[in-house]
């Protein structure tokens, strides 16, 4: 492996994406994470666009996806992500507050690898974090590039 | 939730200012004890008894007009018997004329061809009589009459008869003086008279039926059209009380269906209030949280035991509080998710939830008595939900007993419904505070005694609730209670 697979991290909530950075600190990973503010920030990420023109090529290893977000909600990016022959590949974790069936059923439809309910307590949200983090970034394997 | 439906913006409904729709009494001024006591019926009896009113009209009517046409259709076959009878006397007194002048011509000349009308009366007699009975024989004082009769024309055929042999044997001169006068002049003399009674009396009675019968047609006339009348305004009212009823009922139906789609729009309005608390609420909770546990783990070691406190304070609250709305969005849901109704084997379902709770039972002293329970008409994870409620609490309270006892069973007091217990000897309650128990966040222990949020209880009565039963609870303080509720029951199988 020459160069690191980042994770991407779509939260509109900043205490949010810092939570979840100091879980990930823990493990030494937080250096791999891109955090995104909004949906359209996310595309624009994968699709090398706007503040990302000049980002290094290729996909990131995992998307941990917000459901709420600002201008383009992650219901839609996961939809544009699924759609996209490029992007498919690309394993997206829904990393929500929400619980409702609803969320779950549709993000599942739309071809979510994973749905997460974000724990209330924090060390428990930190557990979640890290393990996700884990999992995705380190233990498993993405799919090759160009697939 | 209650705020929310109001604020929205609503176009004016005038359903909603009237009160509580009503069907059955419509508003009929009150006239009297009569029209008061009709007024308490329902329209289903109102009617019947309208119809059945224009059907008592009916077969009266009826009635009486089938007995004017039989008296009618009776006095006109009277009347032919009565003009046949009078032209049968007219013919009689012919006969008895000629026969009469005939045999004097007889007694006077000998000569046998004038007897010839007396012996054709003599011979035809017998066959008169008997139609002047036949015709006179539903009337008793013709009948006498004619009784009368039959007798004197008897006599005078006989005074006649002797009359023609005294001719035949002596000759004219014994005869001579009957034939100036007649040989039987005072029994035809009485003969004629009676026949003239005879006639005039049928006369009589013709003319009282024919009063009669007009009288009783003018009867029928009237009847029918005073009928006609009374069924008109009957009917019409029937209508009128049909009428009212299907306007109300439709204006009834239209309201209701007004009112599915405001309750509707604020069930939609309820779920994206309970998606933005079930969203929004928690992340300021997680970062409370969290930036309490990173604070106390950057600066653990420069904080003071108080410090440090302070800082566990913050981190419990918001984990209570994001206890507390997990509890209430389960609390909402329950109320608006559609509901299963199967057959539920609550034996099995008790099994499943000790199960569940067997990380809690770690460390506890408690003996079960699971009495076998009979199987259910409901939702299964509803009904799962309430067995988990109500035996973790009765775990929970039990947790002062050295030796806990929590008993499941069903009574048998009713065969329609399964009425179920979870019986506990815990910290129990004051009967006092029963009306409290199944409220949402209600609860009768201070949180250092006990955790809880308030609605375990409040879940169990909805979920119980929906299921079409009831839920009540029976309680001695420091000695135990016993929550009950009650189930449709499965119909067995066959």
């Amino acid at each position: 492996m020459t160069t690191v697979k980042p994770i991407l991290l779509a939260e509109d909530n900043p205490r949010d994406a810092e939570l979840a950075l100091a879980a990930m600190e823990e493990h030494h990973i937080a250096d791999k994470v891109v955090v995104c503010r909004d949906g359209a920030e996310v595309l624009d990420y994968l699709y090398c666009r706007g503040i990302f023109s000049s980002r290094q090529e290729g996909n990131p290893v995992v998307v941990f996806l917000d459901l709420k977000m600002p201008k383009i909600n992650g219901l839609e990016v996961l939809r544009t992500i699924k759609n996209d022959v490029n992007l498919k590949p690309i394993p997206v974790v829904m990393l929500t507050s929400s619980r409702e069936e609803d969320d779950l059923a549709q993000s599942y439809a739309l071809g979510a690898n994973a749905y997460v309910v974000k724990p209330v307590e924090f060390h428990q949200f930190i557990t979640a974090v890290k393990e996700l983090g884990v999992f995705w970034g380190v233990i498993n394997e993405p799919p090759p590039e160009g697939s | 939730m209650e705020s929310i439906t109001q604020e929205r913006p609503v176009e004016p409904e005038p359903v909603q200012s009237e009160p509580t729709p009503d069907i059955s009494p419509a508003p009929i001024p009150k006239t009297g004890g009569l029209m008061e006591w009709f007024t308490h019926w329902s329209i289903e009896r109102r009617v019947l008894a309208g119809f059945g009113l224009v059907f008592a009209g009916i077969v009266v009517i009826a009635a009486i007009s089938y007995r004017n046409t039989s008296v009618l259709i009776e006095n006109s076959r009277l009347d032919t018997k009565s003009h046949e009878l009078v032209q049968l006397l007219g013919s009689v007194g012919q006969a008895l004329d000629a026969a009469e002048s005939g045999h004097r011509r007889y007694l006077v000349t000998g000569d046998e061809s004038y007897l010839r009308p007396y012996r054709n009366l003599a011979e035809q007699m017998p066959e008169y009589l008997r139609f002047l009975r036949g015709l006179t024989s539903e009337d008793p004082e013709q009948q006498t009459r004619v009784g009368t009769l039959e007798r004197l024309i008897a006599r005078q055929l006989g005074a006649e008869a002797e009359a023609i042999t005294q001719r035949e044997k002596h000759g004219y001169q014994a005869v001579r003086h009957l034939a100036l006068s007649g040989a039987a002049k005072t029994e035809l003399e009485g003969i004629q008279r009676l026949m003239m009674e005879l006639e005039s009396a049928e006369q009589r009675s013709l003319t009282l039926r024919v009063t009669q019968s007009a009288g009783s047609t003018r009867n029928t006339i009237a009847l029918l059209g005073l009928g006609a009348v009374m069924q008109f305004f009957l009917l019409a009212f029937v209508y009128i009380l049909i009428h009212h009823d299907v306007t109300e009922r439709r204006r009834v139906a239209m309201e209701l269906q007004t009112r599915g789609e405001l309750l509707q729009a604020a069930n939609k309005e309820l779920e994206a209030f309970s998606y933005s608390v079930s969203h929004d609420l928690r992340a300021p909770l997680r970062h409370i949280d969290g930036y309490a546990a990173l604070l106390s783990k950057s600066a653990g070691e420069a904080l003071n035991d108080k410090a440090r406190r302070y800082l566990q304070t913050i981190s419990d609250s918001a984990k209570q509080m994001g206890q507390l709305i997990d509890d209430l969005l389960v609390f909402s849901r329950m109320g608006r998710q559609d509901m299963l109704r199967t057959t539920v084997n609550l034996d099995q379902l008790v099994t499943t939830v000790l199960h569940d709770l067997r990380l809690d039972l770690q460390g506890r002293t408690i003996s079960w008595t699971i009495q076998p329970l009979p199987n259910v008409l409901g939702d299964p994870a509803m009904l799962r939900q309430v067995f988990m409620n109500l035996i973790s609490n009765a775990v929970k309270f039990t947790a002062t007993r050295t030796k806990a006892e929590i008993t499941v069973g069903a009574t048998n007091r009713s065969v329609s419904e399964a009425e179920i217990f979870v019986r506990d000897n815990g910290v129990g309650f004051d009967m006092q505070y029963v009306n409290k128990l199944f409220g949402v966040f209600q609860r009768l222990h201070r949180n250092d005694e006990f955790e809880g949020t308030g609605i375990g209880l409040a879940n169990v009565r909805r979920i119980i609730h929906r299921h079409g039963g009831k839920t009540w609870a029976e309680g001695v303080p420091d000695q135990g209670a016993t929550f009950y509720f009650s189930l449709p029951l499965a119909r067995a199988p066959r």
